[in-house]
């Protein structure tokens, strides 16, 4: 066993190789764009270069003129074709070629379809359009932006949340800090570009494209172009990273739909990574305001978390962290409040843990502070602000092991040999410094479908329309299906990312391994079931072992008493070949109509802060060791651990990468992610890859981490929770942390660079 | 061009890409496209075993030339390549949408003489994002190729 | 992309003849020709619509030896055009005579890229300024007389030596400021024969025009970079200052060679990156140094000559001080060379 497959601990299952290792390291799993198409057409997007106003004029004679190309659609061509809505599966309302109004720069004014990839890209070239403009409004100090309160505004933030009060308790308070934080515009950019291939035969569309919701995506696809579901199919077995990104639908996938048929030929639109940051979704910038107050012991007293979110014009896009911040630590009295600030801008979306990323940031950096203000261990801090319930609504955790977390973490981190005073470390030219956070993610689990079918042979198929963005949730749901059916993992084969396939909810949220290995559970016991009553039955081959306990083990069924038959044998009493069984999960207090919702493409999500009894979630402790230049102040991490705790882990390989990911995501936010708006305009400057920074290879070092044993029936069937967004939760405030215990600098707006550092 | 050992005649585009010809004219879509700009490393294949990015070169350039990509790895009997068989050993991968890129550029690496030590294939493997972060996990996938393919 | 008509000739003369012939004794502009080598730099700005050229002459069919050897002999490095950055910054007897010129090519770019990117290409390359690479943005660079952008715009990463009113657009290469530092002498053929350029003079400042980026004319094909070095050039580094720890260009860097006599100064050569419009020698910062103890305090003085002129703008102004620490820092680790 290497790094990479860590050895199970209590509750954790084999860390057995991906199912789909084979095909992605030899080129052969097909992203939705390298899946064939016989007599494809090329689609180029042209867009704007304007955030505010009306298009006057498309000038797109010079296009059509250009060889090759063969039509283009734009403003006006979207006849008998509904806008799209903003929601779970719609990135935006703003239907770019339905009207003239531009909400944004970098939005869709025509696509070209060309012969050629060549073709079309130079005819988008030459398109141009004249605009009546209007001053834009870029983000939170612009004029002309607008400002509303968050609560309502959207089904997943219904409200500010409070408890006692917190000003009484404020002032009175005898230490207490009072700061704001910001995050910047980040963009996702999974290495996959966006694309879109559209194609019908008659009256039926298949699209292939990268997806994270490919049932959700079927529905509203049918809405828009008014055809029946049935006849729409989304096609998307592999995913070139998501993380968020791919889960609404965004105006292209009609557009693309709408040129395929009027070309009458299969359509491919790979979107260029510089329109991919105008036309799909991001994480928008954000502002807090934090004011905690504690006593001389520690104990919180008061805490207040204000939180300003940017969003477009038109849609009320709403990430509002403060119900887990809220309900982090043991306050005394809470205080939130959420406000959405509109601005020409596209509509923001899921971003790897959407509201815990950013507010989860402002409250750990503020706890560092106020451990400083009270010249306390940071650690300690957070021991002494354990809290017993959530302080909101009084319930208590489904579990909760963070404690736990930081003492192995900080065991495995040599946290020890840290001297806290600032600036006392040092190794030759490089100042040390060491810092901590906490992690926190709602777990939470949706309805889910899924087929599974056994033959006599041994060998197994499990089917659910869910979504192989890089998780592993296919290696998981066979290993659950192996497991379950004692089969070995290579006789199981999943299909996933179709919507053709049993529904799954959207793959985001943490919530995919939960849902779909609750689903998988349910259909494998329904075909233990049938063979148990048939090996157990009077013309069985275990006949007479009555109501004892059987199970399955090595193509067998077993009883507790050591009598086994045959998977083979118990077929031929059955007189049968194959087993197949649908099945439908829904988590504990779902509503009567959950599953009808699944169908539709409309997850209904359960977990987190929603349940009565308890609230779910998943924690975890992050420490890192930063290095700073003493004279050029250049940042490094040469060193982190994280410990996690996430209920029953499927896998060790696949859980440790996502987290070891994640905690890597959280560099990138620390010290290079940032969209930058050029405030005059509206528009982003740094739309690639050279500029828009992510970490490369050599800027990671060791990173450890480590899985904390965890039963926790209480979440859902398989006990799982969620632990693809966990990872980069906290990480920029460990290394804000730790930034400050090199210099006494605190840095307080991300993303933390040498600007900050070097007067 | 010469591409996995079999000659290719394409009557291309002149502006067409290496990378695209590959895909979209060969069929071999192993060879990803993550930015088409030179900023990824996701389109990295041999050219005369030399790792150069394929986004970035016009095909009628390479007329001539030996280009392998990662379709062109396994051996005849569709054994697997020491590396891809270390990529699956050490997880170096989540999505895999880098992967050909990274496998392509590790062969690279180790060929020219960069993989002596954990941090000189850090700085020479930075070429190639992975946005899923597996880092640690491709570095050490490839020490262990590294290892194997010095035995061999 | 717009068409073009794609040339692989087989020798420099034929080079040079296609793009004499071609405008009809007319001198040519870079809309009618292009060389292209490694493409790292030319193919990206064709795809984004900034290069647009007629005609590509690919020079990686020319068949002269001397433009993919690298020749030491007599105190001179001859790097031929064609040598790609890999196998330069790989060389054992580059490192070892002129540490400065292997480090300034391995810090650069990607380990791809310097496998396809050619030496000329190199030096040649054009500002990655972000205002100049989209062209829905006025930039006088692109497009003369249209503005800039970036002067009231986003300009962290723009310079602040060598600006004008109508370009602050950083010179972002790292290999030309080892050659700027040294004293490099650049050979070039054209339809009007054979020249050779001091590298210090290859590159042309903003100042009203800032879309004549060098002195070389379209037809002017660069065949060969010379480097003079002697037994001092052991002591030389490059030191780069960036946001991540690889693949990405310069916040500031300093190419330093020093000719110590004990702790003193006989002779220094100092080049600053990623804060000039062109590849920049900061003679004051090294006549500062001659004759002097290469202290911190020296080193100081020094850095602050070499930024006296600096005019930053409001993003960059961290340059400043970055750029002048970068220098002490690099002065101070190549005088701890051990050579
Ligand atoms: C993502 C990315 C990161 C990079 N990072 C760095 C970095 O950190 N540091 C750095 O220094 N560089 C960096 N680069 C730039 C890279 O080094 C250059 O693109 C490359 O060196 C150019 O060489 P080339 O041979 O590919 O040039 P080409 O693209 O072929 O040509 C560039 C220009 O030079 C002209 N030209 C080429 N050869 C000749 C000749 N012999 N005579 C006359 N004209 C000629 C061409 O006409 C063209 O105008 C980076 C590039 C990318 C894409
Ligand atoms: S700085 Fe120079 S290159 Fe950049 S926009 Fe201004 S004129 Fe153009
Ligand atoms: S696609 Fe070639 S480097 Fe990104
Ligand atoms: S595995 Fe997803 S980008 Fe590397």
């Amino acid at each position: 066993m290497n790094q990479a497959a860590p050895a199970p601990k209590e509750n954790m299952g084999n860390p057995i190789p991906r199912v789909d290792a084979g095909l992605k390291v030899t080129g052969q799993a097909g992203y939705p764009a390298d899946l064939a198409v016989a007599n494809v057409a090329y689609g180029v997007l042209a867009t704007s270069n304007i955030a505010k106003g009306r298009i006057s004029a498309l000038r797109l004679d010079k296009a059509r003129a250009m060889p090759g190309v063969l039509d283009i659609v734009s403003v006006g061509d979207m006849d008998g074709v509904d806008k799209p809505k903003f929601g779970n599966t719609g990135a935006s309302s703003i239907g770019p070629l339905h009207d003239r109004t531009i909400f944004h720069d970098g939005q869709i004014i025509a696509l070209v379809v060309a012969e050629t990839f060549e073709a079309a890209e130079e005819g988008a070239m030459q398109i141009s359009a004249d605009y009546t403009q209007e001053t834009p409004s870029a983000s939170f100090d612009s004029a002309g932006a607008e400002m509303e309160p968050a609560a309502g505004k959207s089904p997943l933030f219904k409200e500010d949340v409070n408890a006692g009060d917190f000003e009484a308790a404020y002032s009175t308070a005898a230490v207490k800090i009072d700061q704001t934080y910001s995050t910047p515009t980040q963009h996702h950019n999974p290495i996959e570009l966006f694309s879109t291939t559209a194609m019908w035969q008659g009256d039926k569309l298949t699209i292939y494209e990268p997806s994270q919701n490919v049932t959700g995506w079927k529905i509203e696809l049918a809405r828009q172009l008014n055809i029946d579901p049935v006849n729409v199919r989304i096609v998307s077995p592999y995913i070139g990273g998501a993380f968020g990104s791919k889960g609404p639908m965004t105006a292209r996938t009609a557009i693309v739909a709408v040129a395929a048929r009027r070309v009458r030929r299969p359509v491919r639109c790979v979107v260029s990574r510089m329109q991919a940051f105008n036309t799909q979704t991001y994480r928008a910038e954000t502002r807090h305001r934090i004011r905690i107050g504690a006593g001389k012991d520690g104990r919180i007293t008061a805490f207040a978390h204000e939180g300003w979110e940017v969003t477009s014009r038109p849609d009320p896009y709403v990430v509002g962290g403060t119900s887990a911040t809220g309900r982090m630590y043991d306050y005394g009295s809470v205080l939130t409040r959420v406000s959405l600030v509109h601005a020409d801008r596209n509509t923001p979306g899921y971003m790897r843990s959407p509201p815990e990323t950013p507010y989860v940031y402002a409250l750990e950096n503020a706890m560092d502070e106020m451990a400083v203000a009270l010249g306390m261990d940071p650690v300690q801090f957070r021991r002494i602000n354990e809290p017993q319930k959530e302080p909101i609504g009084g319930k208590p955790f489904s579990s909760r092991s963070l404690i736990n977390c930081y003492d192995q973490a900080a065991e495995a981190f040599g946290w020890s040999t840290r001297d806290p005073a600032v600036g006392s470390m040092r190794d030759g030219d490089w100042l040390v410094g060491m810092g901590c956070a906490t992690a926190i993610y709602p777990t939470a689990a949706a309805p889910c479908a899924a087929r599974v079918r056994l033959t006599a042979d041994g060998q197994v198929r499990v089917q659910c329309g869910s979504h192989e963005i890089g998780t592993g949730v296919r290696t998981v749901a066979a290993q659950m299906a192996a497991e379950r059916l004692g089969v070995d993992i290579d006789k199981v084969a999943v299909e996933m990312g179709d919507s053709a396939l049993p529904p799954a909810p959207v793959s985001g949220g943490s919530i995919s391994t939960a849902s779909v290995c609750s689903a998988v559970l349910k259909a494998c016991e329904a075909v233990r079931e049938k063979l148990f009553v048939a090996a157990a039955g009077n013309d069985g081959p275990l006949a007479g072992s009555g109501n004892a306990k059987l199970d399955m083990t090595n193509e067998k069924v077993v009883t507790e008493t050591g009598k086994s038959a045959k998977l083979a044998d118990v077929f031929k009493a059955m007189q049968i070949g194959a087993i197949e069984e649908y099945a439908e999960f829904a988590p504990n207090g779902s509503s009567p109509e959950a599953l009808k919702k699944l169908y539709a493409g409309q997850a209904e999500f359960h977990g987190g802060d929603q349940d009565k009894d308890s609230v779910k979630y998943a924690f975890g402790a992050e420490f890192v060791e930063v290095r700073i230049n003493s004279y050029t102040r250049e940042i490094r991490v040469p060193r982190m651990v994280g410990a996690f705790a996430a209920g029953r882990i499927m896998n060790t390989r696949t859980a440790r990468s996502q987290l070891m990911g994640g905690m890597i995501w959280g560099i990138g936010q620390a010290l290079h992610e940032a969209t930058e708006i050029d405030q005059r305009h509206a528009r982003y400057v740094n739309r690639d890859l050279q500029d828009y920074l992510v970490p490369v290879n050599a800027d990671i070092k060791a990173v450890d981490v480590i899985l904390v044993p965890e039963v926790d029936h209480e979440v859902n069937p398989a006990g799982v929770k969620g632990l693809g967004e966990l990872g980069n939760v906290g990480t920029a405030a460990a290394v804000a942390s730790a930034v400050y215990h090199a210099t006494g600098r605190r840095i307080r707006d991300l993303p933390i660079r040498i600007d900050d550092l070097i007067t | 061009m010469r591409i996995n050992g079999q000659v290719y005649n394409l009557g291309l585009d002149n502006r067409t890409s290496l990378l695209d010809a590959l895909r979209d004219h060969v069929g071999l879509t192993g060879t990803k496209k993550g930015c088409d700009h030179g900023q990824c490393g996701a389109c990295t294949v041999l050219i005369d075993g030399k790792r150069v990015l394929s986004c970035l070169s016009f095909a009628v350039m390479n007329e001539g030339r030996e280009v392998t990509t990662v379709e062109g790895l396994a051996s005849a009997d569709d054994s697997l390549h020491p590396m891809q068989q270390a990529f699956i050993d050490n997880d170096a991968f989540q999505c895999g949408y880098c992967t050909p890129g990274q496998i392509m550029s590790a062969i690279g690496c180790i060929s020219e003489g960069h993989a002596g030590s954990e941090d000189d294939i850090r700085e020479y493997m930075s070429g190639n994002l992975c946005r899923c972060a597996a880092y640690p996990n491709i570095v050490a996938a490839i020490l262990q190729a590294r290892d194997e393919m010095r035995r061999a | 992309m717009r068409p073009f008509v794609f040339e692989r000739p087989t020798n420099i003369s034929a080079a040079v003849a296609l793009v004499s012939s071609f405008a009809d004794g007319r001198a040519p502009t870079q809309a009618d020709v292009q060389f292209i080598a490694g493409g790292t730099n030319l193919a990206d700005y064709m795809k984004l619509g900034v290069a647009r050229p007629r005609r590509l002459v690919d020079l990686n069919d020319l068949s002269e030896p001397a433009l993919r050897q690298i020749r030491i002999s007599d105190g001179t490095i001859r790097f031929g055009a064609l040598v790609r950055m890999g196998e330069a910054a790989d060389r054992g007897d580059v490192k070892r005579h002129c540490p400065l010129l292997a480090e300034s090519l391995k810090f650069a770019a990607s380990a791809q890229i310097r496998n396809m990117a050619s030496l000329a290409g190199n030096v040649l390359q054009r500002t990655r300024c972000e205002y100049f690479r989209e062209t829905s943005w006025p930039c006088n660079k692109r497009v003369p007389g249209s503005g800039c952008a970036a002067m009231e715009g986003l300009n962290r990463q723009h310079a602040v030596l060598g600006t004008s009113d109508a370009c602050i657009a950083t010179y972002h290469g790292d290999f030309a400021q080892a050659l700027i530092a040294l004293d490099a002498v650049v050979d070039v053929e054209g339809r009007h024969g054979t020249r050779q350029i001091r590298f210090a003079k290859l590159h042309q400042l903003p100042g009203d025009t800032p879309d004549v980026e060098t002195d070389l004319a379209a037809d002017e094909v660069i065949t060969a970079i010379n480097v003079p070095f002697s037994e001092w050039s052991r002591r030389s580094r490059y030191l780069k200052i960036r946001d991540r720890e690889s693949y990405a260009f310069a916040l500031a860097s300093a190419a330093v060679a020093l000719d110590m006599d004990g702790d003193t100064v006989r002779q220094a050569r100092i080049a600053l990156g990623g804060v000039a419009t062109v590849p920049w020698r900061a003679r004051l910062a090294e006549e500062a140094l001659v004759g002097k103890r290469l202290d911190q305090s020296a080193a100081e003085t020094a850095a602050d000559a070499a930024f006296a002129e600096a005019k930053p703008r409001r993003h960059n102004e961290f340059k400043v001080p970055l750029g002048k620490r970068t220098l002490v820092r690099a002065l101070i680790e190549t005088r701890d060379m051990k050579v």
